[in-house]
Parts: structure tokens; C-alpha cells; sequence
């Protein structure tokens, strides 16, 4: 694509859907899956990638949609937290967030749990601290930490007596 | 958001420059985005187009090689971080990459677009200086190189010409050294720093400094390597005061270059304070 454009076709896919959009070139990636696409789990917070409300998996990596263009998107698999809940369940993690009380306002969680489950997929059985740093861009402002550390460390405490 | 800003998106390094050899004044790269992004978002941006760069072979890729180590442009942050080969031969550039960001900013920025940002703080900037790194540049007239510590004029601006891109890096390979990067921030992730630091140093036979490169970052314009704090400690066996009085030309050589600001209240004893936490371990281990 060596030709400049304002308007730029892009495919892709999101949480297993293909999807063919037109987007605009100054257009991030948050705004298409919003305003396009309708999937509004993911927040914008800050706007400028500090806050992480906006996190979604871009080839199965944690990212912020707030600081990446609609178009960088073309030929990659996005996975929100829309695509979380499968087959007529909520993830473990969401139930995990439930449970532990995890939930106040909910403004952070859908990047949160977005956050964890890239975390667990790299790190099955994380200490505390892992998790902390693997939580470590995404701001929460009422809930607080310790019950979102303690429903991440319940979800690996039940894979870890999985393998077991 | 902009909606006069126009994308494209080359798929070697041939088009890239080919298009910057046309249009670079009215280019801006796009690697990570997470610097850009912000400034599109706000309005600051003026270029006409944005040139993604994160889909051009060339620009990606660790790998240790006759000339170095090589550090593809395009490389992002967490891929540096993983590494196993950076491990081995840079673990002062692994470090600042282990706390640079947030994991979301480390999964898409690069280093060479870190480099290009010329921000004062930026985390790869004193660990690529301390490992005498040279920048590969690829332009209308052929491939450029520069010392690392060139690569920025001055706070946010560039070296790297407009009609130019940062293809790769190339390190001073330190294996088996002692090396540290510390910086101190507001918070431990997405702070700037507010001051950073790397060395790199080895012992001779009779346990005094035979080797040091000494880098102090966020504290002036642009990163720079302290060569009056190496040539002190060099030959010197390292004790309490000795480190003390290596930390105290350093803040001297920060107020030299920087002038006395407001933030030199701060700034002067942070300085000698993180130097000592710097080259303390050098000083425990005898």
C-alpha cells in the first residue's frame, strides 16, 4: 500500500468474526470497534495510553486501541472483551471478578480483564507480583487492587489444581 | 482526530525511503504509535501523511553479526525484553525494557521509534549509549551511520533527517560485565522518568575499575555519556567515598550542561543519590 490514502479498506478479524470495514486514516483502532463495530467493552479513559480501560488482544497481545491507528489493523486478529464469554459461559475470569468482588464502577474492568488474560496465557500460575506487573497499565480508581489481584490469583489457582 | 491526514503503508525498505525521498517533510513515521498517536489525537500533529512502517521486514530482527550486535528499528520494546540474546550480550538495554511502560505501551513501541522521539527520558536512549551503539540510517543518498548519542539535537528533536529512517542498531555486544539501569519515576509504571541511569564496568586483576561507560538520562537536553566520571573511577577501587564523590561529578557535569533550573533542587541530589544506588553493588561484592 504505497499509495497515501484518507479512506483505507481494511479485513480482519475480531473475537474469531471476519470483518471488512472502511476507515478513516487518522482513525484509532478504539473509535472503529465502538463506533464502527458497536462493540463498546472497551473504554476510552485517557485517550493518550495511560489508563489501559481501552486494552484489547491484537495477535493475542495486550494493547491500548486508544494509540493505534483503525488501519493498523488490517490482516490482524483482534480479540475485545466481547469475545471473552464463549459458548454460552463467562470466561473464568469473569466469574473469578464477580466472585472477589472485583467490579465497583466497572469503567476499568473490560481492559482489565483483558489485561489478565493475556497475563494468564503467558503466565499460567503467576505469583502476586507477577500480577501486579502484568496489571501494571491499567488503572482502577474505586474497586481497588487487592480484590482484582485476588479473582486473577483465584482463576490461576484453579489451573494450577487443573494440571494437578 | 484528524480526518485531512492521509495512511500508507510500505512493505520494504525500498518503498519507504522511495516515498520519504518524495514526500519526508510532510512525513511522519509510524512505528509503535505511542508517542504519535497522542499528538495526532491532539491536533499537534501537521503532517500530511503517516507512513506505518511496522510491516517492512527489514527494520525487524535481533541477531549478533560480524559488525555487532544488530537491533532491528522496528523491534518493539517486549520483544527486546524476551530475548534471549539480548540477555547475554546487552542486560543493561533488557533491564530498561523490563520497566519501560506499561505491558500494552511495551507490545507496540520500538526502539527505534523511542530513539526517534528524542524525548530527554527515553529508557533505551542511555543503555544504547553506554553499549557505543551506532545508528543505521537509510535515506535518499544511501545508508547513514551515526553514534547513538547523536541521534537526538536536542529535547524532541531529531538528527534523523526528514527524508530519513532508523533501519537498525548496532551495539558494542558486553558480555559477563557489571551493568545496571536504574531511573527514578513518580509511580514504578508509565512514569517518565525523572532521572535514569546506565553503566556498564569491570573490575581489573587487583579489583580496581578497568572499564566504565557512564550514561545519565532526563536530566539534560539529550542523554549523554559522562566521560569526566569514567576517567575519575577508572583505576580507582571502589569504596564508599569514592562513589560518593563519582556521584557528586556527576551532578556537577548535569548543572554544567542543563544550567541551574528549578527542578536542580531536586534534580542535584537525586542524581548523587541514585549514582551511589548505581555503583553500590560494585562496591558490596569486594
Amino acid at each position: 500500500m504505497i499509495e497515501p490514502l484518507k479512506t483505507v479498506p481494511i479485513s480482519f478479524k475480531v473475537n474469531g468474526r471476519p470483518v471488512s470495514l472502511e476507515v478513516g486514516a487518522g482513525e484509532t483502532a478504539l473509535h472503529a470497534i465502538r463506533e464502527r463495530l458497536q462493540l463498546t467493552g472497551a473504554k476510552e479513559g485517557c485517550g493518550i495510553g495511560e489508563c489501559g480501560a481501552c486494552t484489547i488482544l491484537v495477535n493475542a497481545k495486550a494493547v491500548n486501541a486508544c494509540l493505534m491507528l483503525a488501519a493498523q489493523m488490517d490482516g490482524t486478529s483482534i480479540r475485545t472483551v466481547e469475545g471473552l464469554a464463549g459458548g454460552g459461559s463467562i470466561h473464568p475470569l469473569q466469574k473469578a471478578f464477580l466472585d472477589h468482588h472485583a467490579v465497583q464502577c466497572g469503567f476499568c474492568t473490560p481492559g482489565l480483564l483483558m489485561s489478565a488474560a493475556a497475563l494468564l496465557k503467558e503466565h499460567p500460575c503467576p505469583d502476586r507480583r507477577t500480577i501486579a506487573d502484568g496489571l501494571s497499565g491499567n488503572l482502577c480508581r474505586c474497586t481497588g487492587y487487592r480484590q482484582i489481584f485476588q479473582a486473577v490469583e483465584a482463576v490461576a489457582q484453579g489451573e494450577k489444581e487443573k494440571t494437578q | 482526530m484528524r480526518s485531512d491526514v492521509r495512511y500508507v503503508r510500505p512493505s520494504s525498505l525500498g518503498e519507504a525511503v522511495g516515498f520519504l525521498s518524495d514526500h519526508g517533510p510532510e512525513t511522519k513515521p509510524l512505528a509503535g504509535g505511542t508517542d504519535l498517536l497522542i499528538s495526532i489525537r491532539s491536533g499537534e500533529l501537521k503532517a500530511r501523511y503517516v507512513m506505518d512502517v511496522n510491516r517492512i521486514p527489514e527494520l525487524k530482527g535481533i541477531a549478533m553479526t560480524g559488525e555487532g550486535l544488530s537491533i532491528g528499528a522496528g523491534t518493539t520494546i517486549a520483544e527486546i525484553a524476551s530475548s534471549e540474546t539480548v540477555k547475554r550480550l546487552a542486560p543493561v538495554l533488557r533491564k530498561s525494557c523490563l520497566s519501560f511502560g506499561s505491558p500494552q505501551v511495551r507490545n507496540a513501541a520500538t526502539i527505534g521509534g523511542n530513539i526517534a522521539n528524542a524525548s530527554p527520558s527515553a529508557d533505551t536512549f542511555p543503555p544504547l549509549i553506554v553499549h557505543e551503539t551506532i545508528a543505521v540510517l537509510s535515506g535518499p543518498d544511501g545508508e547513514r551511520r551515526i553514534p547513538v548519542e547523536e541521534a537526538a539535537a536536542g529535547p524532541y528533536k531529531s538528527n534523523v533527517g526528514s527524508r530519513e529512517l532508523i533501519v537498525r542498531f548496532i551495539l558494542k555486544p558486553s558480555e559477563g560485565r557489571f551493568f545496571e539501569f536504574l531511573k527514578i519515576g513518580r509511580r514504578k509504571t508509565l512514569a517518565i522518568a525523572r532521572v535514569s541511569m546506565a553503566v556498564l564496568a569491570e573490575k581489573d586483576m587487583r579489583g580496581a575499575v578497568g572499564f566504565i561507560r557512564f550514561c545519565l538520562g532526563s536530566s539534560t537536553p539529550v542523554p549523554c555519556r559522562i566521560v569526566e566520571v569514567e576517567d575519575f573511577l577508572t583505576g580507582k577501587i571502589l569504596n564508599e567515598a569514592v562513589v560518593a564523590e563519582g556521584g557528586r561529578l556527576a551532578a556537577e557535569k548535569m548543572i554544567e550542561i542543563s544550567g541551574r533550573r528549578s527542578t536542580t533542587v531536586y534534580k542535584e541530589p537525586a542524581v548523587k543519590g541514585l549514582f551511589n544506588r548505581l555503583l553500590y553493588p560494585m562496591v558490596k561484592n569486594d
